[in-house]
């Protein structure tokens, strides 16, 4: 017996010997459909360019189901070591004390690289990025140049005047749905304002502390609300529910709607259907107004705590590998995200493939959210954020249904809104935004 | 609920059995233990930490909670949304079961009655309970698409009158329908065989006496009937509450604008979707104290339910 058991002992302590390093861990992402391929694509190059660590990547069905099932391991210490969060979960994880930083573990990766927007939207109060970029993108403009050129357009509109002048024009040729958008907040909301300078809340969007108040229901954004409230009425804007398709972009994609605003990852689809009629374009900016960088969507890979070395050890070399220029590339092309890095776009650009219609999204998504920035337009850093994006979608929605006026909506929207942030404030007592 | 009442009137009979068939402690505690395991683990601790989280602010990934007392039921009592998602949750309650008990009795006592096709008809009414809430879900999003759907012509005829994806009463009708579609078969069921097991003779009796049809329904059959009727409603009321859910998540996810937003699908949200760990403790503590009292005040109506026959 104690033969048998100092000889296991042996077997483990060599079978440990030979491989301190080496660990397998997991990766949990929220992605699904062509994106998860690419994900999985990742992983399996990963695993195949070396032999040391092994990552098993793990589909959880979407971002929120992602982040719950998160929750759930994590308080039965069940976590993975990396997991990929959505952008408006991040003051959530960051106030968590279940991560760890992404900078903190990896003193020595070329975090300056990452462009701007990227940058601004995963760091703390410090400039350390608390997540690593992963799959990015941005708010653009699309506008299908058959149906403009049938109503006498040949040129993208820039501003909104311009856009709803076109509406206009589209109209009257007869096209049932000149402009589309969901208005889902981050469309009419966070990229609105971000570009145009303009805050959702005080202490610049909750960048300055916990305590934080929405502000949106005056200024800029909440002219462009009842603006949009307004273009509908007359015909110019359509919304999901308003168009035969029941989606935007589906919508878009399938011819009903002439232009639309929609992120950069939904030009896969939309080239797949229409082609060359697809052009692309900055979204669209109010005249006389000076334009900011675009907010980063999509989502960043975080490093969970609570794991050993070696599992760390595993997670840095994955994160290495993503952010190589060459995989960085190719999830693009596969994906219609965009590169995060300023390498990966540089030799994008080099290589003369930015200009080819598989990577037509890179240059001008990057080319957006490299605007110049300011306080307003780093990013979004309030609580309980994703529950506040259903209270916008409500009450705004009760607006276009003619059940309010729009202004109250914004009204209704800002101190509910109000509530959730106290209530976060008080869910976080003595923590301190890092 | 149910498996509740079971439980107790299982450990009155077992009491009662120490001294009959079972000949050992052991034996009928190895046959109840599997299920009051389950019963403990999926429903009595979770209920119990939902009471236990609605008086702490609760950090999503844990670390620090902090007790609040009364804080979290001021605030969802407080909160108009709260009362508009129970007086939709209400709403529900009573047309989408008393419709579904009311078709389903009609179809009943038509199967009943030996009229033609009432035999295929026993049959074909019962398919749908094969099919699962989500599916009927999606299938019913499309036959009530505002351009494809069977309203279609209606919209051609005046533009925008059938529109659940942005009228709220419309889309609350389309999840009524899809829940009554729902629940007919199972109602069917125990109604047409509770019909069927009341005896000829007594309606033979009450023809020979000069009653027609519409007489024997009324003055026969439905108080004959009271105890099924009994069980569905009870069923129904409470299927309406927590059943729903799959419903509204496939076709309206609670819009629009928070039309559909019934209680259930408000506690899913605010849990899930928005880490809002104690909010929606607190909400399924009120939320199971009203299923509670609503239950109990079923029973108090068991009294008119005629069991002997």
């Amino acid at each position: 017996m104690t033969k048998l058991h100092s000889m296991t002992c042996t077997a483990a302590f060599l079978v440990g010997a030979s491989a301190v390093h080496a660990a397998n861990i997991e990766f949990w992402y929220g992605n699904t459909g062509k994106i998860e391929e690419a994900i999985q694509a990742h992983c399996a190059a990963f695993n195949e360019a070396q032999t040391v660590h092994r990552i098993t990547c793990v589909g959880q069905g979407g971002y929120e189901a992602g982040m719950q099932k998160a929750i759930a391991a994590y308080r039965s210490r069940q976590h993975p070591v990396l997991i990929q969060f959505f952008d408006a979960g991040t003051l959530d994880l960051m106030l968590s004390d279940a991560v760890v930083p992404v900078q903190e573990i990896m003193p020595d990766a070329p975090w300056n690289d990452y462009i701007n927007g990227a940058r601004s939207y995963y760091e703390t109060s410090a400039g350390e990025l608390i997540s690593q970029p992963y799959n990015g993108s941005t708010l653009i403009f699309y506008a299908n140049m058959e149906m403009l050129g049938e109503a006498g357009i040949d040129e993208v509109p820039q501003t909104w005047e311009g856009a709803m002048e076109a509406a206009r024009q589209l109209k009257d040729a007869g096209v049932a749905c000149p402009f589309t958008t969901d208005a889902h907040p981050w469309r009419v909301l966070e990229q609105f304002s971000a570009r145009h300078g303009a805050p959702i809340a005080s202490n610049n969007n909750g960048y300055g502390g916990l305590d934080a108040e929405y502000t949106f229901n005056g200024g800029p954004v909440a002219d462009h609300m009842l603006n949009l409230a307004a273009w509908r009425e007359e015909g110019l804007v359509k919304l999901d529910q308003d168009t035969v398709a029941g989606k935007y972009n589906a919508a878009f994609n399938a011819g009903e709607c002439a232009m639309m605003e929609a992120s950069t990852g939904s030009y896969g689809a939309a080239y797949g259907a229409l082609g060359n009629k697809v052009k692309i374009s900055m979204a669209p900016m109010y005249d006389g107004v000076e334009r900011r960088n675009t907010l980063i969507g999509g989502a960043s890979i975080w490093v969970m705590k609570g794991h050993d070395d070696a599992d760390y050890e595993a997670a840095r070399s994955f994160l290495d590998f993503v952010r190589d220029v060459d995989q960085q590339i190719e999830f693009t092309r596969r994906t219609g995200y965009m590169p995060v890095t300023k390498a990966a776009l540089a030799s994008l650009v080099e290589s003369g493939k930015a200009d080819t219609l598989e990577f037509a999204t890179a240059e001008m998504g990057v080319a957006s959210l490299n605007q110049p920035g300011d306080e307003n337009s780093r990013g979004i850093r309030l609580g309980f954020y994703v529950q506040f994006r259903e209270v916008f979608k409500e009450e705004t929605q009760k607006a276009f249904n003619g059940d309010q006026t729009m202004q109250t909506a914004l009204d209704n929207a800002v101190s509910r809104g109000n509530e959730l942030l106290r209530r976060f404030e008080q869910t976080y007592q003595g923590a301190i935004l890092p | 609920m149910r498996s509740r009442l079971v439980l107790v009137a299982g450990a009155a009979r077992i009491a009662s059995m120490t001294r009959g068939f079972y000949t050992g402690r052991l034996s009928y505690w190895s046959l109840v233990l599997p299920i009051l395991v389950l019963i403990v683990m999926f429903f009595y601790i979770p209920v119990a930490l939902a009471f236990f989280w609605s008086f702490f602010l609760e950090r999503p990934f844990g670390g620090g909670s902090e007790f609040v007392g009364f804080q979290n039921y001021g605030r969802v009592l407080s909160d108009p949304e709260f009362w508009n998602a129970m007086w939709r949750t209400l709403i529900f309650m009573v047309v989408a079961p008393g419709l579904a008990i009311g078709l389903s009795l009609i179809l009943a006592l038509a199967a009943d009655r030996s009229i033609r096709i009432s035999q295929a008809a026993r049959n074909i009414i019962i398919w749908p309970k094969a099919v699962a809430g989500a599916s009927i879900g999606v299938v019913f999003v499309f036959i009530f698409n505002p351009f494809l759907g069977i309203f279609a012509p209606l919209n051609e005829i005046s533009p925008g009158i059938w529109n659940p994806r942005i009228d709220g009463a419309d889309a609350f009708i389309t999840v009524v329908i899809a829940q009554i579609w729902n629940g007919i078969p199972f109602n069917f069921i125990i109604l047409l065989s509770g019909l069927q097991a009341i005896p000829d003779m007594l309606a033979k009796a009450a023809a020979m006496d000069g009653s027609g049809p519409w007489r024997r329904i009324v003055d026969l059959q439905l108080p004959l009937l009271t105890p099924q009727l009994f069980l569905t409603f009870v069923l129904e009321f409470v299927g309406t509450v927590v059943e729903a859910f799959g419903l509204i998540d496939t076709m309206t996810e609670g819009g629009p604008g928070g039309a559909t937003n019934l209680l259930i699908y408000k506690i899913y949200v605010d849990g899930f979707k928005a880490y809002d760990l104690s909010g929606a403790a607190t909400q399924t503590a009120l939320l199971m104290m009203f299923v509670i009292v609503m239950v109990i005040l079923q029973f108090r109506l068991e009294r008119f339910v005629k069991y002997e026959r």
